[in-house]
């Protein structure tokens, strides 16, 4: 049927009484649709702005990232302003906290779209179409709004205190432990020699809030959420932990920016340094550290303690509005700190994956692997049913962590290997 | 081989009989006493196969269905004038008897052979009361709580006899024949 | 699985249970079941389901209603499945009336309800995915499924509640338009029947969440009475379809899909079969389509059937639909009972939950894909 014949509304074929939305008008059909994608306008129009994103968010970013040469210059115009020293100090500090909480905000804000857009797809849907007129970008913004304008519920069973504060208690330990991490080579809030260790001590700390959350709400889903949140965060932390050692034995530090210039250079020119690549220890280490990431955040197939089809909503059932989102704030702002830490270990950080590519700064290489790790975390949660909470805790205690200790050791004799110049070096 | 129920249970139960008036196209054997439907379930879940409850249920033949407490108007609407109450109930046809019983019915299913039985048993409305079956089949169970429910049939040895469908304040059972409703706070108008 | 003992004992120590109210208002429980659950940590030690909250009295009403008028009535029960509803009452009041439907309708009714039984267990599949944490197979699943209702659209003019089948027959023809359009989504069905094992079927964490789980065997499921795909899950053959064959049932060449073991997998993977031997049947049933009547002759208005006595069932999408039918000879049905399979299939649950983890709890609830619509009338 031409486009001259096709009538401008669906023609009922059969049963005309009854009316509604009929065959002849088929475009919802898949059948229809996915014969030849190609041909259709829309969809060649729709890959060529996906490039022109891609390609675009590249370049805002290059300009962005470049202000950061400034932070020197602030800090000299600040001690040459006359403040007393103790008071540029703190002046400096807030101000590159409030860097950090924007670096957090800015990605619940990224996260939260990025993570709607990309389970539309594997979903089959389009996701966020109108919102800002775009594919739907200002949909978190808008978002944003509803939930703080939204009534913030305290139930009559909660303890009012403590359903107040676990928010903030869980919250605060994220915008501290991101104070190491490494935006860029050398670009980092603060240059801590222990960085990796307060990393995870500082992570460690929410699990407090989510117990809090739980408990204080009053419910008893949010109780077995938050109870069942603190058995799966503790448990983790110790393959987590474990999974990283390989790297700081290569590295032979616990600082970040140390980790990263580790990884700096190419076997036979091409093969990058990165620990990733460093024959079985670095797959599995990376392999581990990216599973227990998963269930330190709290994620599908681990996301047992907020398991919406069990418990409801866990722990922050009975939370709304804002302080429901600062929650939400932390499990994206976790996830960000799990890319980033996953690109500083395994990745190369800041490092170009070949050598023709040295000339684009560090930290677009930085924020481009961890957002590719943060799309790993996206796609396994939109992919992978749920674990049951036994089948968890068996996977990590029985499997997970005797493998990152058997790790450790192939690291030892890999270690020795290189240093007898047996092995790539 | 397919076993033949009828035969064999009117052969244990002589005061048994085949039903008059039976379910279409499927074997009925009425029952003479409560007691018998004990026996006659264990002869056909443990010698014939039958070891399928399909269905417990009853007929309360007191008459056509009783129109008290009826919602006036199905589908009320403030723009319509108040509607007049619905016909009255279907004038009963030639050759029915209304008497004051529950007619029981059970249903047993074979499911190698798929052949079915049906027992019939009729009770006197007031008091009704019939051997339960959750001994043999689990599946009376619930089966029996919605006669209980809903007709008012009282199951001897049942482990928890209590409703489950209709609400706890509802009065009742809601499908016999004279079955009132009265109003609640639910109600509209 | 036993409740693990204590280790330290003394007063202040006693090990308490916890009362857990899953339900009526929770993501998993499929409408408004309410589960009242003891736990023991988190072990299941008594488990008793609460139902009634959608009890409508349909049964009640039908006493006062014409028997076209029933019709309408019966697709709210199995509201995701409606087709063999309409078909369970029409065919036990045409064995009252002592009326046959034409071969052309009877087709069409095979034709409708097999597509109904794909859309119903399309949506099980979706709603179990979700229930075991899997989001994105339900979109899949919604996605075929919306093309049946588009189909059902274009028959019937409803989505959802049909009174497609009517006393004597079937409300509307189809034409060559409907049979293509039904012939281009069967050919489009076939191949995401395999994208359903990947994605979801065949997952290790899928399998380790629902291989071993809630196993029901044989005799215990005959024993509760439970039927369709969950009685066939626990390895018994039996198919109304295939017993007491209805609408031509017997013409036509499809396989009852068995369970090994009766776990909550057997029951899910039994269904995904279900919808192969569907399509098989729509298939053969569109490339046999006998022309004629749609409606048999002589169905009054207001049809009056001699008094007496039938019982019809079909295999409907959540198994075995009966429908225990009295007229006195009046206008409307002197008494009326369904034989509801949900109602009868989460019977069983009090007895299988004991010792569960509370995340099999919806692993097995899910898996028995009751609607609740049917399970209280």
């Amino acid at each position: 049927m031409s486009a001259a014949e096709k009538p401008a509304y669906p023609q009922p074929v059969l049963n005309r009484k009854a009316g509604g939305r009929l065959l002849t008008d088929t475009r919802y059909w898949p059948t229809e649709l996915w014969k030849s994608p190609w041909s259709l306008p829309r969809y060649r129009a729709g890959a060529l702005w996906l490039a022109g994103i891609i390609i675009g968010l590249l370049a805002i970013g290059a300009g962005v990232g470049e202000l950061a040469r400034w932070g020197e210059k602030l800090l000299a115009l600040l001690n040459r302003s006359g403040l007393p020293p103790a008071a540029v100090a703190w002046a400096w500090v807030l101000i590159k906290l409030g860097c950090v909480i924007g670096v957090i905000v800015a990605n619940g804000l990224w996260a939260v779209w990025w993570e709607r857009k990309i389970s539309a797809h594997i979903q089959s849907r389009v996701g966020p179409m109108y919102a800002g007129g775009f594919h739907g970008w200002a949909q978190t913004l808008l978002d944003t709004v509803k939930l703080l304008l939204k009534e913030d519920v305290t139930p009559a069973a909660a303890d009012q205190v403590m359903h107040t504060l676990a928010p903030v208690v869980a919250i605060a330990p994220c915008v501290m432990a991101f104070a190491p991490v490494l935006f860029g080579t050398e670009l980092a809030a603060a240059k801590l020699d222990v960085g990796v260790l307060y990393i995870f001590a500082f992570a460690g700390i929410s699990v407090i809030g989510v117990v809090m959350a739980g408990w204080a709400s009053g419910n008893k889903y949010s109780l077995l959420g938050g109870l069942r949140a603190a058995a799966q965060i503790v448990s983790y932390e110790l393959p987590r932990g474990f999974s990283v050692v390989p790297v700081l034995m290569f590295a032979g530090s616990l600082d970040l920016a140390v980790i990263d210039a580790a990884q700096a250079g190419y076997w036979f020119g091409f093969l990058p340094r990165w620990f990733v690549f460093y024959p079985v220890v670095g797959q599995l280490a990376f392999l581990f550290f990216l599973i227990a990431s998963v269930a330190e955040t709290n994620r599908t197939p681990f996301d047992i303690p907020e398991a919406e089809s069990e418990l409801v909503a866990g722990f922050h059932t009975e939370f709304s509005g804002m302080k429901w989102s600062l929650f939400f704030l932390m499990e994206y702002g976790y996830v960000l700190l799990s890319s980033f830490l996953l690109a500083v270990f395994f990745l190369g950080g800041g490092a170009a994956p070949l050598p023709w590519l040295v000339g684009i700064p560090s930290w677009i290489w930085m924020t481009g692997k961890a957002m590719l790790m943060m799309f790993v975390f996206l796609w396994f949660r939109w992919t992978f049913p749920r674990l049951r909470v036994d089948q968890l805790m068996d996977f990590n205690w029985k499997f997970l962590l005797p493998w990152s200790f058997a790790n450790i050791a192939f690291a030892g004799i890999l270690l020795f290997l290189m240093q007898r110049g047996w092995g790539l070096r | 081989m397919k076993p033949d129920p009828v035969a064999r249970l009117l052969a244990a139960l002589p005061r048994a009989e085949s039903a008059a008036s039976p379910v279409k196209d499927y074997p009925t054997l009425r029952l003479a006493a409560p007691a018998d439907i004990l026996a006659a379930a264990r002869i056909l879940k443990d010698e014939l196969g039958f070891a399928y409850l399909e269905m417990v249920t009853a007929v309360d033949w007191l008459g056509p269905v009783s129109l008290a407490g009826f919602v006036s108007s199905a589908n009320p609407s403030p723009f319509t004038k108040k509607a007049p109450p619905p016909p009255v109930a279907p004038a009963a046809g030639a050759g029915i008897a209304y008497r004051p019983v529950l007619d029981m019915l059970w249903s047993f299913g074979n499911l190698q052979t798929g052949q079915k039985v049906f027992l019939r048993l009729e009770v006197p409305r007031d008091n009704a009361e019939v051997p339960s079956l959750t001994s043999l089949f689990a599946a009376a169970d619930w089966q029996e709580r919605e006669a209980f429910d809903l007709l008012g049939v009282r199951f001897s040895g049942h482990p928890n006899l209590t409703k489950i469908l209709t609400p706890d304040f509802l009065k009742g059972h809601p499908l016999r024949k004279d079955y009132a409703h009265e109003k609640d706070a639910y109600d509209e108008d | 699985m036993k409740t693990e003992e204590p280790l330290v004992s003394g007063p202040g120590l006693e090990m308490d249970t916890m009362f857990v109210n899953l339900g009526p208002q929770h993501p998993s429980t499929h409408g408004v079941l309410r589960l009242g659950l003891t736990l023991a940590g988190e072990v299941i030690t008594k488990a008793f389901p609460d139902i009634g909250y959608l009890h409508r009295g349909t049964e009640k009403l039908m006493e006062t209603r014409s028997y076209h008028q029933c019709v309408v009535l019966t697709d709210r029960w199995d509201y995701c499945s409606a087709m063999p509803n309409n078909l369970a009452f029409c065919l036990a009041a045409e064995k009252l009336m002592a009326v046959q439907a034409p071969p052309r309708a009877q087709a069409l009714r095979v034709i409708t309800c097999e597509l109904n039984r794909i859309a119903s267990h399309l949506i099980f599949l979706g709603t179990y995915g979700i229930d075991i944490g899997a989001f994105t197979p339900f979109l899949y699943a919604f996605r075929e499924r919306e093309m049946i209702l588009d189909l059902y659209e274009a028959l019937c003019g409803a989505r959802l509640t049909y009174n497609y089948i009517r006393l004597g027959g079937v409300a509307s023809d189809v034409d060559a338009d409907w049979t293509a359009k039904c012939r281009e989504f069967l050919e489009f069905f076939k191949p995401r029947l395999d994208e359903y094992d990947t994605l979801l079927s065949f997952n290790p964490i899928f399998l380790a969440r629902t291989k071993g789980i809630g196993v029901i065997p044989k005799e215990t499921a005959a024993a509760w009475g439970l039927s369709g795909p969950n009685l066939r899950g626990s390895g018994a053959a039996y198919d109304v379809r295939k017993s007491e064959p209805y609408c031509g049932y017997e013409t036509y060449d499809f396989d009852v899909p068995l369970g090994e073991t009766g776990s909550c997998w057997d029951r899910y993977f039994c269904r995904v079969q279900e919808m192969r031997q569907s399509v098989r049947i729509v298939e053969a049933a569109l490339a046999a389509l006998p022309g004629g009547d749609l409606m048999a002759k002589g169905i009054a208005k207001l049809p009056k059937p001699p008094a007496g006595e039938a019982y019809a069932h079909v295999e409907a999408s959540r198994g075995d639909l009966g429908i225990f039918l009295v007229s006195d000879g009046g206008t409307a049905p002197y008494r009326l009972h369904v034989r509801a399979p949900c109602f009868i299939n989460l019977a069983i649950l009090q007895d299988i939950l004991v010792g569960k983890k509370v995340a099999d709890v919806i692993a097995v609830l899910g898996s028995f894909d009751i609607v609740l619509g049917e399970v209280d009338r």
